[in-house]
């Protein structure tokens, strides 16, 4: 088996009960280990359904994943612990403060109380929340909220770190200091997958990028490259619309 | 198991914080028993210590008049007035008492009733030692007694039933007495009916129940359980709305992409809970014993089996974990969960017999009862206090219980993995 990638899907297949057309359609991805990977892709295109199925939230109907090498098909025992997930969501307890919200996270990874207790104040310093250590998520704005949202998904220091929209909603202050610190992580070894509808801050931040329509893998490469390829698009914004077309996809 | 612990930890300090919820089980099942058990006790004194008033009025100057009003007085259930405005009433001015609520019972005694008894005791007398075949025709003595329409019926039945048998015995023996004197004028050997018993049958009530101890569930020994086990079930709301907010606000999802099952995450929800349940149960079995008395009702005996108790309490516990992880698993928002645990549990408690005893439904409802599993709780419970049992004579009550949280458990665990994966 081939193993130099981080996370590698294999034609897959899904599609929800009640729904005529499949939601995954021959989705095929080859993420490089040590790569900060960008996944775009209109609404209702599939992208969170396939986070969703890589991260064994959901059942899927064919193909294959491998996750470092695991087959998950044998159980996500062996993958969990080396994942990070930064969901779209705000997926913190409002009513528990920064600091017990990244302690219940970081004790269900695992970590040792001194490790995890340095981790906090290290990540907690790093995205500029020390102040609001004890504060409670319910009183946070929008931007501290995405930040302890992402020291969450990166406590345990995952060897593949996934980001739904991690700067969604966010000034741009906290969305500089994100992406400053998503590059340094990357640069320090981990791997990440990083979806966005912003094409721009894709197109600064990612060495490798996909576009995905309709379910299914529709171009993939370095972003320069991609570009360049396409003597009519100047931008990663123009080939996408180059890609996937003008019309509007809500999703349902 | 360190693991197992921040879960443990989460749990308790979302519960913590979740201060409406905190009072939802302890402060208003503490409220609902003081104020319940309060309630029904002075309606119970009502009927059993307070006296009915009754306008008594004996137009009859004999014997037998005056032994009717002996023996209402000496019964102690009536507060009796015998003039109104320092005057005996008419029949009419009696009505008009009853009627106007100022009395319940209005009971009127005709003139000349002792005599008219003796003249037809006499008749009677007569035509036996005469021969004739012709049966005299007795003068009819009319007792009047007016009932507040008001009065409930089974209380005005009851009522009517001791006032009837009071009379009839007197008269029994008035009647007695009569033709053993008229009988005497007649006969040359002297008939005497002097020791003669008009209690002839004696019917012997007895409760059935184990040496020493009262069957009778004054309305703490009802209230206790019952709101104990209410309070227990209310968790639900708590709980199900816990598990429905990780699940909207993704958090849920989270922490199912952690190393960290199922399983677990429902178990620390359930060893919380479980918690809770103890607590609200210790706290109800304090109000009882020790608070209860304060208000001048009754101390809650406890029995004599601690073990059988906290048995039922973690069946209890069980069961309504269960319950209330299956609605978290099955309704989509938090206000659907809160409105049907409201009323569901209010609906088990009604129908298992927390607010009306069982005993007292027509056997449809006895039978629909045994669905509810604070109907098994409360006979469990009732065992306890009352009869004295033990851990072995509750097994069954249990055994209902856990099945009942086990299956709840078994729905919610289905329901939440088809849902979740999408199979």
């Amino acid at each position: 088996m081939d193993n130099q990638f981080a996370i590698e899907t294999r034609d897959l297949k899904k599609t929800y009960k009640g729904k005529p057309h499949p939601t995954l359609d021959g989705f095929s991805l080859r993420i490089p280990y040590g790569s900060l990977f960008g996944l775009l892709a209109p609404n209702g295109a599939g992208k969170t359904t396939a986070i969703n199925i890589i991260c064994g939230l959901r059942h899927y109907d064919s193909g294959d994943i491998f996750i470092d090498g695991h087959d998950v098909s044998d159980g996500m025992q062996h993958v969990k612990p080396l994942l990070g997930l930064v969901p779209q969501d705000i997926a913190l307890f409002p009513s528990l403060t920064a600091y017990e919200n990244l302690k219940i996270f970081g004790g269900l990874y695992g970590l040792g109380k001194k490790l995890l207790e340095e981790r906090i104040d290290q990540l907690l310093e790093l995205f500029d929340l020390s102040a609001s250590r004890n504060s409670y998520i319910n009183r946070f704005s929008g931007g501290m909220k995405r930040r302890v949202n992402v020291i969450a998904g990166m406590l345990h220091v995952p060897k593949i770190l996934i980001l739904d929209e991690p700067t969604v909603g966010v000034d741009a202050q906290s969305r500089r200091l994100i992406l400053e610190k998503l590059t340094d992580i990357n640069k320090a070894g981990t791997t990440i997958l990083f979806i966005s509808h912003y094409l721009e801050e894709a197109e600064q931040l990612c060495n490798r990028v996909a576009f995905m329509d309709n379910g299914a893998i529709v171009c993939e490469g370095n972003p320069a490259e991609l570009i360049a390829g396409k003597s009519e698009c100047n931008c990663l914004e123009s080939l996408y619309l180059l890609l996937t077309g003008k019309k509007m996809r809500d999703s349902q | 198991m360190r693991k197992f612990r921040f879960l443990l930890y989460k749990d308790y300090l979302l519960l913590k914080r979740d201060v409406a919820g905190m009072l939802l089980m302890f402060l208003m099942p503490a409220i609902l028993v003081v104020l319940m058990a309060l309630l029904q006790d002075s309606s119970y004194r009502s009927l059993t210590e307070s006296s009915v008033p009754l306008l008594l009025v004996n137009r009859d100057q004999g014997e037998l008049g005056e032994a009717i009003d002996k023996q209402i007085e000496a019964s102690h259930i009536f507060q009796i007035d015998r003039k109104v405005n320092e005057a005996i009433p008419t029949l009419e001015e009696l009505e008009q008492e009853v009627a106007s609520g100022h009395y319940t019972l209005g009971i009127y005694i005709p003139e000349n009733t002792t005599e008219s008894i003796r003249k037809n005791v006499a008749r009677y007398v007569l035509a036996a030692f005469s021969g004739t075949m012709e049966k005299p025709s007795p003068d009819m003595v009319n007792f009047v007694i007016f009932i507040d329409p008001t009065t409930k019926v089974s209380f005005y039945t009851a009522l009517m039933s001791t006032l009837k048998e009071r009379t009839q015995k007197i008269e029994f023996e008035y009647v007695l007495n009569e033709i053993s004197r008229q009988v005497n004028e007649f006969s040359p050997i002297p008939v005497s009916t002097e020791g003669f018993s008009t209690e002839q049958v004696h019917i012997d009530i007895r409760d059935a129940r184990l040496e020493g101890r009262d069957l009778n569930p004054n309305p703490v020994q009802h209230n206790v359980p019952s709101w104990t086990l209410f309070a227990i079930f209310f968790i639900v709301i708590s709980l199900s709305g816990s598990i429905i907010r990780e699940r909207q606000d993704g958090s849920f999802s989270r922490m199912m992409t952690m190393p960290c099952s199922y399983t677990e995450y429902l178990l620390s929800k359930a060893v919380v809970f479980t918690m809770v349940s103890l607590i609200q149960f210790v706290l109800m079995l304090l109000i009882g014993v020790y608070l209860m008395p304060l208000f001048g009702m009754e101390s809650l005996n406890l029995g004599t089996s601690p073990a059988a108790l906290i048995l039922l309490a973690l069946s209890a516990a069980v069961a309504a974990i269960g319950y209330g992880i299956a609605i978290g698993n099955i309704a989509n928002t938090i206000h659907q969960s809160a409105i049907f645990g409201a009323i569901s549990v209010v609906i088990m408690a009604a129908i298992g017999g927390a607010w009306i005893p069982t005993a007292v439904m027509t056997e449809s409802l006895r039978n629909l009862s045994r669905i509810s599993p604070i109907y098994w709780g409360l006979s469990g419970f009732m065992d306890v206090f009352m009869l004295n049992a033990g851990v072995m004579a509750v097994l069954k009550e249990c055994g209902v219980m856990l099945l009942f949280g086990l299956v709840c458990f078994a729905v919610a665990v289905t329901f939440n993995y088809r849902r979740r994966m999408d199979v």
